[in-house]
């Protein structure tokens, strides 16, 4: 009997990555997989129904929740800036800037896509505009294909990590650490990554210089001061906007949330300076703030049914001890929790695993840690999360560049192609584990 | 089979208001907006002005307008098939298989979660109607309406999910073409068989 009420709650996890894999949406099936193990439970007599009268108060709790509220504020304001057409003049005039060097062009995908990743953080549509966009011209002017797809399927993900990022709101949530810290701590080893990538670039631009040509030279249209003007003309209104947002909320001047606001607001004028709004544009980008807000607060919803039965099992209990009680102490705890996160990540989204995996692991990290390090914790989590994402044969970036790449490419080339640069994360993911000051000397 | 079209018939009925409740709610994204950058400005210019331009209805304004957004969202999304799956299997499989899957999905997990919910939270929320539940803070706002928003939106989940089990249904028997429209939920699964075929 008390065999059976031990294994229920890991039976219930899982039960519900089988069930998962059925394809229905997460935020149900979480749900359903809570409603079925509740009756399992009690008719096994293990499973207290007093545990999901905390429901009504929980869903309240998230409701009212100030950190939350920065989610619809993001999103509005990467989509907006996404049909804003920020990306395209980025791209462009980026690569007229870099093209005349060996490794220019890869270079400029690894500039443009941090500063993306710094003010749309939208993981999908920066590796669909970027493969869309560079990818045709990086191979029509005899780029290797590896490493074109390689660099384009990891700048994209860099949204994951360099604030603000909706993946850093949720985590800080789920972490109970303050949003601005975590923004704060993974500024760092954001760039890091994105200087490891260039840095790649500018090896292979030196030991192999057929692999990265420069552009010809009567394609580099535009010259001198007018290319000076273009590219103020399109990297000063981002770099106004991350100043705006990232400023404010590191010098304290607002919260996440605030900045969030007055972000979305910075950029509906830049959109409508740019001639690029109507109607029809702020129609679409509302719809689309709503549908991406409501997916991932109905993943939170029912990823509450689920951690509240899961806890009325005890199985929140079991995982504690077991991760408590690992050989190794705080490495052991290190190396298994990071491998969960990194395998996890193939299959499932990244809300999932914040919202179930991360409030297992914390209170331990908090425990094995200190409260102060928390935040290294979230910062090495998401890192590990944008490897994940990007890692064969299940990343997700892999796949939305699949969907765009011309048909020379084939799903070879982008395996092997993204290996150097899952190899770079992995160099800088291990750096800031070994050195927690990258994290925490500007907090 | 005559039953199935009346049912379709329900099913287009449900879809028509879910989208509807949809287009109004995603407009309150401007509004959540406009009070967002009002209460920070407000609060500086206020305290350059020695005076208050935000208050605490305000602040609440924020979030009621946020929960409104999601919860009476969530329908609306389902219609729009725009809750993210875990399709690794899901996206390869037939239009047949597909509905399937949403039909058994529909059942046993929807339908007894948004049951559950209600059936835990109508209690709490019944009470706040009879005791007229205000803010705890000074000059904030009502509780009863916005905690009475959880009922209307798993309710019409509810009823969103009858009516995608009934197309799914309809799909199953032929009464229903299948579905021609691609969503943003499969970008570049198109490819995916590839992806995964390849060592």
């Amino acid at each position: 009997m008390s065999a059976i009420a031990d294994w229920l709650g890991p039976a219930m996890f899982a039960g519900a990555l089988l069930l998962l894999s059925l394809g229905y949406p997460v935020a149900f099936s979480l749900g359903g997989v809570a409603v079925l193990f509740a009756l399992i439970g009690i008719s096994l007599g293990v499973f207290e129904p007093v545990f999901l009268t905390a429901m009504p108060t929980r869903i309240f709790g998230i409701m009212n929740n100030f950190t939350l509220l920065a989610i619809p504020y993001f999103i509005f304001m990467g989509s907006m800036l996404e049909s804003s057409g920020i990306a395209e003049n980025l791209l462009e005039t980026m690569g007229q800037v870099f093209g005349r060097i060996r490794g220019g062009l890869a270079i400029a995908v690894v500039v443009v896509g941090a500063l993306l990743a710094a003010t749309t953080g939208v993981v999908a549509a920066t590796v669909v505009t970027m493969g869309l966009i560079s990818l045709p011209t990086m191979l029509r002017y005899g780029y290797n294909k590896e490493l074109s797809v390689g660099v384009i399927a990891a700048s994209g993900t860099l949204g994951q990590i360099i604030p603000p990022s909706i993946v850093l709101v949720v985590l800080a949530d789920q972490l109970g650490v303050s949003v601005g810290d975590l923004f704060i701590g993974s500024l760092i080893p954001g760039l890091l990554m994105a200087g490891a990538f260039i840095l790649h670039v500018v090896v292979i631009a030196i030991v192999r210089p057929d692999l990265v040509p420069a552009l010809p030279p009567e394609l580099l249209a535009v010259q001198g001061k007018r290319l000076l003007l273009k590219v103020g003309q399109v990297m000063v209104p981002p770099l106004v906007l991350i100043l705006l947002v990232l400023g404010s909320i590191f010098f304290g001047v607002a919260t996440p949330t605030e900045a969030g606001a007055l972000g979305a607001l910075g950029a509906l004028v830049l959109a409508w300076a740019n001639g690029q709004l109507s109607v029809k544009s702020l129609r679409e980008i509302c719809d689309r703030t709503l549908r991406t807000t409501s997916m991932v607060m109905f993943i939170l919803l029912g990823s509450t049914a689920f951690s509240l039965v899961f806890r009325g099992l005890r199985g929140d209990r079991f995982i504690n001890e077991a991760l408590v009680n690992l050989p190794g102490g705080q490495v052991g705890f290190l190396i298994v929790s990071m491998t969960t996160i990194f395998i996890l990540g193939f299959f499932i989204d990244f809300f999932e695993i914040a919202f179930i995996v991360v409030p297992l692991f914390a209170p331990i990290a908090e425990q094995l840690f200190g409260f102060d390090r928390l935040v290294w914790y979230g910062v090495i989590i998401g890192a590990n999360m944008q490897t994940s994402f990007l890692s064969p044969p299940f990343g997700f970036a892999l796949f939305y560049l699949r969907g765009v790449a011309p048909p020379e490419i084939t799903t070879g080339h982008i395996y092997r192609g993204i290996v150097p640069f899952i190899l770079l994360q992995l160099v800088v993911l291990v750096l800031i584990i070994a050195v927690p000051q990258l994290v925490e000397m500007l907090l | 089979m005559r039953i199935v079209n009346k049912l379709l018939q329900l099913s287009r009925w449900i879809d028509a208001v879910s989208e509807w409740v949809g287009r109004v709610a995603y407009w309150l994204v401007l509004a959540m907006l406009g009070i967002g950058c009002w209460n920070v400005v407000g609060r500086y210019i206020g305290q350059l002005l020695g005076r208050s331009f935000s208050s605490n209805s305000l602040i609440e304004a924020q979030w009621y307008l946020f929960s409104f957004i999601f919860l009476l969202g969530a329908a609306y999304t389902l219609k729009h098939n725009d809750h993210v799956r875990v399709d690794m299997f899901y996206a390869r499989w037939s239009n047949k298989r597909k509905a399937l899957a949403n039909l058994v999905g529909t059942v046993w997990f929807l339908l007894p979660f948004c049951v559950l919910v209600i059936m835990f939270s109508w209690k709490v929320i019944l009470a706040s109607w009879q005791s007229w539940e205000m803010s705890p803070d000074p000059g904030g706002l009502p509780r009863y309406p916005i905690k009475s928003m959880i009922i209307v939106s798993f309710v019409s989940l509810i009823a969103q999910g009858v009516s995608e089990g009934i197309k799914a249904i309809a799909l199953l028997t032929d009464h229903l073409p299948p579905p021609a429209e691609p969503h943003r939920a499969e970008i570049g699964s198109a490819n995916e068989s590839d992806l995964g075929g390849q060592p």
